[in-house]
């Protein structure tokens, strides 16, 4: 049943995130973002993470996609308008992207940053505040790292307008 | 299976049915309460007393009306954003404690649940205005997200007071964590915090800028027609019970409450104190600008919010400490 759900929510993730990228119209693809955050939610609750989980669904969907949508909203790009093409700066993103990638991998690696105690299914609140600072304070700041992206990201695109 | 207590609770208390007839219900008391301010009588000939069927008489006419989509509007998020807010709007139900056992999601992480649900309402209403393709309800919606999200914050700093004082965010137990005594009191200033960005939370008057009959027609759900119109209002009526519920739960004791009547008596019954107190905000205050009311979300309350927080850290962790 766990896994049945597992590959349900990891589907939902991966095909919203890319109707995200690949959606004609921007305010399809921020709403299909919120669907694949949805989608990551999901995984959280079914690692017993239910406080992470409630939180993914505030910040990400509350907060981050709202911001995504109000900024295409105010933008208001064409519908269909035509990709972008490949750049110099596409290629420092894409090495900037696995560079965070990798490093997400080695954090995610358990070796790479030990922790004393896991939070398991028996833990409690203060428990799992003292663990999410002290052993992971690392990956908290990356967490971090990811809405001050999403911010500077919609602040980025509500300017490009503004020369034209 | 149809006989299991858990299925009865979804179906018909606390669950659907029973927000339906309630959610109708609050409509007929709004309107009745409203008159009574304003030396009006209200609703009064469908019925056999008072005009307690007229939501029900309503619900019928806006049923048979006929349903359409706007031209050159977003088929998919108009019908998708408020059939998506009437769903939401009843799982919060599902989260309060009733009474002992009467709960149908007793989860660990009770409270940030019914306020993380609240946050997707922004996105919603967001998309039903830019889908209609009309004037009003975009600014609508725009005048939903600025309101929606510069209150969020104060919502979630009021609610995090008592959860220090609780030390769990169980909603069935911070019920039982108030058995010495209800939180309204040492929570008195976050009380007034939740209060009032709850009833912005609601769109409720005198915070109803999204919807601004004088001003924008309606706002958001000018556009909508019959059933979707219905499905549009419900959500309002839905979250009125909801956070009057919770308002109850987390700072008026619950269902704690004197043993001579059940603790479903005090729970409903504080609930509805609650709920005629906000409609009695409702017809006693006039709409604030939207200028007016940005300033005192992202300025007054915010700061009020960490004041509380900084008193109640000093109620439960004590001076000594510091």
């Amino acid at each position: 049943m766990t896994d049945l759900l597992f590959l349900a929510f990891a589907a939902v993730t991966i095909g919203a995130a890319i109707l995200a990228i690949e959606a004609r119209d921007l305010v399809y693809g921020a709403a299909a973002l919120g669907i694949a955050f949805l989608g990551v939610a999901g995984l959280f609750f079914l690692l017993d993470a239910a406080y992470v989980g409630w939180f993914q669904i505030a910040v990400y969907i509350g907060a981050v996609v709202v911001l995504i949508l109000f900024t295409v909203m105010l933008v208001g790009p064409k519908m269909g308008e035509t990709p972008l093409g490949l750049k110099r700066v596409s290629l420092l993103a894409a090495i900037l992207v696995s560079l965070l990638l990798g490093m997400t991998g080695a954090l995610a690696n358990a070796t790479a940053f030990p922790g004393q105690d896991s939070c398991g299914s028996g833990c409690d609140l203060s428990m799992f505040s003292t663990s999410l600072l002290k052993n992971y304070g690392v990956h908290l700041e990356f967490m971090s790292l990811v809405m001050a992206a999403a911010v500077i990201g919609a602040l980025a695109l509500s300017k490009t307008d503004r020369g034209q | 299976m149809i006989t299991s207590p858990l299925f009865l609770q979804i179906v018909l208390f606390p669950g659907l049915t029973s927000i339906a007839i309630i959610g109708a219900l609050l409509g007929w008391l709004e309107r009745k309460v409203t008159a009574r301010v304003q030396l009006r009588i209200g609703p009064l000939y469908a019925s056999p007393a008072g005009g307690i069927l007229q939501m029900f008489a309503d619900l019928i006419k806006l049923a048979f009306k006929e349903l359409f989509v706007p031209e050159n509007s977003d088929a998919f998020f108009f019908i998708m954003a408020p059939t998506t807010g009437l769903v939401l709007g009843a799982a919060l139900v599902g989260l309060i404690p009733f009474a002992p056992g009467l709960q149908i999601a007793n989860i660990e992480v009770g409270l940030p649940a019914f306020l993380a649900i609240i946050t997707l309402s922004p996105t919603l209403i967001l998309l039903a205005g830019w889908s209609a393709n009309s004037k009003f309800p975009f600014i609508g919606g725009l005048r939903a997200l600025f309101q929606q999200t510069a209150y969020e914050i104060p919502l979630w700093l009021s609610a995090l007071g008592v959860i220090m004082m609780a030390g769990t965010m169980n909603l069935a137990q911070i019920v039982a964590a108030q058995s010495t005594g209800w939180f309204i009191i040492p929570q008195a200033l976050g009380a007034f915090i939740f209060l009032v960005t709850s009833v912005a939370e609601m769109e409720r008057l005198p915070f109803d800028l999204p919807e601004a009959e004088s001003e924008i027609m309606m706002g958001w759900q000018a556009e909508y027609p019959g059933v979707l119109f219905l499905a549009a209002q419900g959500p309002g009526f839905v979250k009125l019970y909801a956070f009057s519920a919770l308002f109850t739960t987390i700072f008026l004791g619950g269902f704690l409450g004197p043993s001579f009547l059940p603790p479903l008596f005090w729970m409903l019954s504080k609930t509805l104190i609650v709920i005629v107190l906000i409609m009695l905000l409702r017809s006693t205050f006039p709409r604030v600008r939207l200028d007016q009311l940005l300033r005192a979300g992202w300025t007054t309350l915010l700061t009020l919010a960490i004041i509380n927080i900084g008193i109640t850290y000093l109620l439960v962790v004590g001076l000594p400490t510091l």
